[in-house]
């Protein structure tokens, strides 16, 4: 049966994924065959100007917001995890919230409270004298600070996990061995959570390196920003395309590392008898303490940016600011994700369908390859469709369809992660039943495996749909003419210090992201 | 039922409804209507072209958008476009459009009596409508106006943290550029941008506002943008403590910086005769005052007088690097802002 099943199966659908792979990895080779193509003297140049300095800054904040990120998501994985305090379960959850603010809101916000003038200086003057100035958000110690504050959750939800896995016994026994509790923490339970923090990390440093909207708004120059800023400020991409590629050269290496990283820690993994800590109880100072941290962390990450959006809009409102053009930007960003994540959803269903059912090495390739928008960041893949569009397909340039094509590239990876499990959680066997009672390839996948995967490819839309809403760097350089979305209002009216009138965008933009947030946390939120 | 009935109906609708949106905008084909791509911010050109449509009864839709990013997209566009006319504030963007062949060149005697030819391409395919000024904008309280006489002295060494400057990507910035370079060579420019590159540190500005901004909160102590960004400023904080100084004016000097807005038809547009009014428009002393005016820039028209509020244009000299040189300028003049590691 398999053998017929093989060998009738894949032609038609196999043509569209290897049509589909193909045509999403063409952005990724173009761009490196541009930069390698270039001209030497345009590398020398670039080497002896910009690239030191890009890498350097690219760097710097990837350890930074490391560093950052692992201080805070792991100590507050350990109170929320370890101890009881009033109010515990409800810390726990509202830890996530700041995955709900994009980081260009987040950015924007911060230029308000750290700039010149703003509130935190006015509290800092009012106490130390009014010469004192406060740290300018616009520069490493600012991205930093912003990028941290909306990253640690990745690292804080890992290690959560991990933390509830941990065998308690291991610290016992180590504790009966007569080992200080430092020394436990440092010698069995570190360990123990290393994967998970690594884990977290890779994903914050993944998330640092492609971000665009923070950097662009602090003015902070990393590898996206100059390339965003070439692609609007020459007329010739070469030099954009060369920083695109030692970029993605970059991410590249890095994630193979860190593939390899995980392969080599396995062996972490804990089996056996199994028992979860228990909560240490708190006295009422230590609870105290414990809250304060908490409201400190949570409050510069989300509570004071959601309230100032709020005051913002209100006020914003009241001057009339949300009128017919506000809600053409609401239907733009609607449709164009909707449009996108439909276009994703529909693209990735052969890929993942035949890569799980028929794992030939083509079609785990075209699955792969798919994948390929995840070394994409924003402004790269943006460029990288740009340049394709404005020679293969000019009558397209400018139209709303290139930007879609931009999306789905770049969001579909995170699509197949959600529709990859809901494939491999039916058995094949249903399939191979309707297909001996008579029935074609094309109505199994529709009556059998199509209804039964259902809910994975709704969440999957979903999450594609939200991403699209935010996405900034893409629509900025892709979007037709006078074609704004809610994402793009708000970086235009936040680079102009319009604070206010970028309020009500903003805020409908977290106040959508809010329910995906708590779908991906109950599920996979890893792709968020 | 079929199972994919409840996903499909309104990912259908929505299909459907997605489709229409692309082709709202941007369909210009009445013949009584024009598209205009602007590189000038929507509220500086918004008025002036409702004046237009009121006047002439032709329906103008205006798409703003980067400069830079309008010329690669007519570019991209070619033959398919559907603009009709492009209106930006810097004349090497213009020139660059002409070199590409995107422009049409235009007879219009009324025009030619309007504007002074130096304000004008060779072949008239864009024509220039308003004058502006790259200055210097200072700190009443940071800065003396004789400490800087020259811009050529903003790479001295003791206004290191001192000063701020737009980023490399703008046109003013490159524009400016353009004429050190055709005064001064090659070396000269070199040193002067690497002196300022040092000295701006990451006092570097997306936006000029931002840079008056913080000139005006005491941040930086002067810094090189348009001279209206200053009237801009000052109109919505009297008090804040700011002046503008016009470098390069003492003898010998090379003059101020000049720059011109301008228009030009697009050379596939499919409504010559409509978009020729607009130009014409644009140049008569009605639309010259109005188009100024919005931004405080100096008119083009010789009978048409410039904002009371701004220096006589009588008070200071001009550089006299042609303007049509800013195009073939623009790419060298950028290899030098690189290489000088400006961003």
């Amino acid at each position: 049966m398999n053998m017929v099943v093989r060998q009738t199966f894949p032609t038609s659908l196999s043509v569209i994924a290897l049509t589909v792979a193909g045509l999403i990895c063409l952005p990724l080779l173009f761009i490196g065959y541009l930069a390698l193509s270039a001209d030497p003297s345009v590398w020398g140049r670039l080497w002896d100007t910009r690239i030191p300095e890009l890498l350097l800054n690219t760097g710097a904040l990837a350890l930074g917001v490391s560093i950052g990120t692992l201080l805070l998501g792991v100590s507050l994985a350990w109170l929320v995890v370890r101890y009881e305090f009033v109010g515990r379960s409800v810390w726990e959850w509202a830890l996530v919230l700041p995955l709900a603010m994009p980081t260009y809101v987040l950015a924007y916000l911060y230029t308000y409270l750290l700039g010149a003038g703003g509130p935190v200086e006015h509290l800092w003057q009012w106490w130390a004298g009014p010469e004192a100035r406060v740290l300018s958000p616009y520069s490493f110690t600012g991205a930093t600070l912003v990028m941290t504050l909306d990253t640690f959750p990745f690292v804080y939800l890992l290690t959560r996990a991990a933390l509830l896995n941990v065998n308690v016994s291991f610290e016992e026994v180590a504790r009966a061995c007569g080992a200080s509790r430092l020394s436990v923490w440092r010698r069995v339970t570190l360990p123990l959570l290393r994967p998970a923090i690594v884990a977290g990390l890779s994903l914050v440093i993944l998330y640092v390196v492609s971000d665009f909207g923070a950097v662009s708004l602090l003015r902070y120059q990393t590898f996206t920003y100059a390339v965003y800023q070439q692609v609007t400020g020459r007329y010739d991409q070469t030099a954009a395309a060369v920083l695109s590629l030692l970029l993605v050269f970059f991410a590249l290496i890095f994630l193979i590392t860190e593939r390899w990283f995980r392969r080599r820690s396995r062996f972490y993994q804990t089996t056996g008898r199994y028992r979860t800590s228990p909560r240490q109880p708190c006295g009422p100072l230590g609870a105290t303490l414990i809250t304060a941290y908490l409201a400190l962390v949570l409050g510069a990450s989300f509570g004071i940016p959601a309230w100032l959006l709020i005051q913002w809009t209100v006020s914003a409102t009241a001057e009339g600011a949300v009128d017919a053009r506000f809600f053409g930007f609401v239907w733009n960003s609607v449709a164009l994700s909707g449009l996108a994540a439909t276009a994703a959803v529909l693209i990735g269903t052969p890929l993942a369908y035949l890569a799980n059912r028929w794992p030939s090495k083509l079609n785990v390739a075209c699955l792969q390859a798919a994948y390929a928008g995840y070394v994409l960041p924003g402004p790269v893949g943006a460029l990288a469709i740009l340049i394709l569009a404005s020679h293969l397909i000019p009558f397209w340039y400018g139209t709303v369809l290139v930007l879609i094509i931009a999306y789905v590239v770049h969001f579909l990876p995170a699509g197949l992660q959600t529709m990859e499990p809901a494939l491999q959680q039916i058995t094949p066997n249903l399939e191979e039943a309707s297909r001996s009672l008579g029935l074609g390839t094309f109505r199994t996948l529709r009556h059998v495996t199509l209804p039964l995967v259902k809910g994975g490819f709704i969440a999957a839309w979903v999450l594609m749909f939200l991403q699209c809403i935010k996405e900034l760097p893409a629509t900025l350089l892709l979007r037709p003419v006078g074609f704004d979305t809610l994402a793009v209002r708000v970086w235009l009216e936040a680079s102009e210090e319009y604070f206010q009138l970028a309020a009500p965008s903003a805020l409908l933009i977290v106040i959508v992201a809010l329910p995906a947030l708590l779908l991906l946390v109950s599920k996979d939120w890893r792709a968020a | 039922m079929h199972p994919l009935r409840p996903i499909l109906r309104p990912l259908l609708l929505l299909l459907l409804a997605i489709g229409l949106v692309p082709f709202t905008a941007t369909d210009g084909m009445a013949a009584d209507q024009l598209v205009v791509y602007s590189g000038r911010a929507e509220r500086l050109i918004k008025p002036v072209l409702d004046a237009f449509q009121a006047k002439t009864g032709i329906q103008v839709n205006l798409l703003s958008s980067g400069t830079t990013e309008i010329v690669n997209r007519l570019q991209a566009e070619g033959d398919r476009t559907t603009a009709d006319v492009f209106l930006t504030n810097d004349a090497g963007s213009l020139e660059r459009a002409r070199e590409l062949s995107l422009l049409l060149p235009l007879e219009l005697a009324n025009i030619e009596q309007a504007i002074p030819a130096s304000f004008r391409a060779l072949d008239n395919s864009w024509v220039g409508l308003s004058g502006r000024f790259w200055v210097l904008v200072y700190n009443t309280g940071l800065l003396k106006p004789a400490e800087v006489r020259s811009i050529l002295d903003l790479a001295d060494q003791r206004w290191k943290g001192k000063i701020a400057i737009p980023n490399a990507g703008s046109e003013y910035l490159q524009a400016g550029v353009s004429v050190i370079k055709a005064v001064y060579g090659d070396d000269r420019t070199q040193q002067f941008l690497t002196g300022l590159r040092d000295n701006a540190g990451t006092s570097v500005y997306g936006k000029s506002s931002q840079i008056v901004d913080a000139i005006a909160k005491g941040q930086v102590a002067m810094g090189l943008v348009n001279h209206y960004y200053l009237y801009r400023y000052v109109s919505d904080h009297p008090d804040a403590p700011l002046a503008l100084s016009m470098l390069d004016q003492q003898a010998g000097g090379m003059g101020a910086i000049m720059n011109v807005a301008g228009v030009g038809i697009v050379k596939h547009s499919r409504h010559v005769d409509a978009a020729k009014r607009l130009v014409e428009f644009l140049a008569s002393r009605e639309g010259q005052k109005l188009f100024a005016d919005l931004n405080k820039e100096y008119p083009l028209h010789p009978d048409v007088l410039a904002d009371p509020a701004l220096p006589k244009r009588e008070s200071f000299r001009a550089a006299t690097v042609p303007l049509t040189k800013l195009g073939e300028l623009r790419e060298p003049t950028m290899a030098l802002i690189e290489r000088a590691g400006l961003r």
